[in-house]
């Protein structure tokens, strides 16, 4: 391992690293919110968006993060006769990814708010949506937090995957790396440990909000 | 103040309440025992509108409920309850507890509401227990909150749903003590408990349910001491 490889490796996954933090964040915001309108709808009465909203669960839980990123970059542009960035198309797609699961989240938080404290709201003469939002979701939201944390984790490292669609995050700079270097070993070896290093800090922040829900509980 | 008139409620085939006819006037306080399973709670939460009744009608103050003569909301802020689980809200201290539901109404501002708020605190003897979490608080005192909770939006009627069954013994004391209290004041109230004690103290008139109807109502010393109903009385042989 040369310094010279040092010295343009790590500017690279440092680019890399920013592109992969960027798109995760944007992904779990955009995420919870496809997500939260996602699982509202699966508690509501009407059966047109129940459908809908299943069928988008059904759509993205039944196929790989990388056949719907590839589908996003070539496909779908070119069906609409537009262009879109890898980039664009790699935050949309670990979006509507995230926003699948994080309605699974939701739902069952919602769900797991006892029935009784909807009881208490309503028979203090609150509406149905006062005590929707001001009820159940206020501990719904806290009982979400620690799964929200891991999901961020999982999206972090599902990135990786936009590699095949030139996403220019950390794993595609790696492999642009190697490309011209041919040093796959210090190459992927460094690449793991910027992973590591980048998910323990998550993993460290995920039981810290973990402990201050629990201690307020 | 509260008529119920044939009520029945079902759950699919199951037959909770038959042909319930129960009156209530103003100011007075009806204990309901019986076994459980006999549809007292049922029919606590038919009036207000916790449970939809199936059949018969409730007539508040004169307003059908069952048949959409009366806002539900409006309904549910003049009949108050309190749950056997309490049903707080825990993330919120007990005074917010307490303010939460008058402030969303709109039937106080923020200020007005904290104050009676306090007042409330202060009459079920929870004062300085105001910025504390409910988690923090015995069953009693949390039963305590919930009353005051309940008080908050100024009830003209109260329904406690088995309110001391989820209690330690030694804690069900002060909850009936503030019920008491409540009583004298000239609350309405309709209360389905296991108390027995309770009942007879304090309550007006007692109603004996089992299997979904009413089986016997009277004065509790009648009740207590007279019963009419052979089934009245195996099942006060068996709680006294």
């Amino acid at each position: 391992m040369s310094l010279s490889l040092l010295k343009v490796l790590i500017p690279m996954l440092l680019t890399g690293l920013k592109y992969t933090i960027q798109i995760a964040l944007l992904g779990i915001i955009f995420g919870f919110f496809i997500g939260s309108l996602t699982g509202f709808v699966l508690q509501w009465k009407s059966k047109v968006l129940k459908f809908i909203a299943g069928v988008y669960i059904w759509i993205i839980r039944g196929t790989p993060l990388v056949v719907q990123a590839l589908y996003m970059y070539y496909v779908i542009p070119k069906l609409l006769h537009t262009d879109i960035s890898s980039y664009t198309a790699g935050v949309i797609v670990v979006s509507l990814n995230s926003g699948a699961f994080i309605a699974e989240i939701v739902r069952g938080a919602l769900q797991g708010v006892a029935l009784g404290q909807k009881e208490a709201g309503l028979s203090l003469g609150l509406s149905p949506k006062q005590t929707l939002f001001h009820i159940i979701v206020p501990p719904a939201f806290r009982s979400m937090l620690p799964a929200l944390c891991n999901h961020f984790i999982i999206i972090v490292k599902d990135t990786a995957l936009l590699s095949m669609i030139t996403v220019n995050e950390m794993t595609h700079q790696a492999q642009n790396y190697t490309a011209m270097s041919f040093q796959y070993i210090p190459t992927y070896t460094i690449l793991a440990l910027f992973y590591l290093i980048l998910i323990s800090v998550l993993i460290l922040l995920q039981k810290y909000v973990e402990k201050r829900m629990g201690a307020t509980k | 103040m509260i008529d119920i008139q044939h009520l029945s409620k079902n759950f699919d085939e199951l037959c909770v309440l038959s042909d319930i006819n129960l009156h209530v006037q103003e100011g007075e306080v009806v204990c309901i025992i019986g076994p459980s399973g006999s549809g007292k709670s049922t029919l606590l939460r038919c009036i207000n509108l916790l449970e939809q009744p199936t059949g018969g009608k409730i007539f508040y103050r004169g307003k059908d409920i069952t048949g959409g003569e009366m806002d539900i909301r409006q309904l549910r802020e003049e009949v108050g309850m309190v749950f056997q689980h309490f049903n707080l809200f825990p993330l919120r201290t007990v005074l917010e507890n307490v303010t939460l539901a008058p402030v969303l109404t709109k039937t106080k501002n923020k200020r007005e509401a904290k104050q009676f708020g306090m007042e409330l605190l202060e009459k079920v003897g929870l004062a300085e227990k105001a910025n504390v979490k409910p988690a923090n608080l015995s069953g009693g005192m949390q039963q305590r909150v919930a009353i005051a909770r309940a008080l908050a939006m100024q009830p003209k009627a109260l329904l406690f749903d088995e309110p001391t069954s989820a209690l330690d013994p030694e804690l069900v004391g002060d909850v009936l003590e503030v019920m008491k209290k409540l009583a004298l004041e000239g609350m309405t109230m309709l209360v389905v408990t296991h108390e027995m004690g309770f009942a007879r103290d304090v309550a007006h008139r007692v109603v004996f349910m089992d299997n979904g109807s009413i089986v016997e109502e009277g004065n509790p010393e009648d009740i207590f001491t007279n019963p009419k109903e052979e089934r009245t009385r195996a099942f006060l042989n068996r709680v006294l």
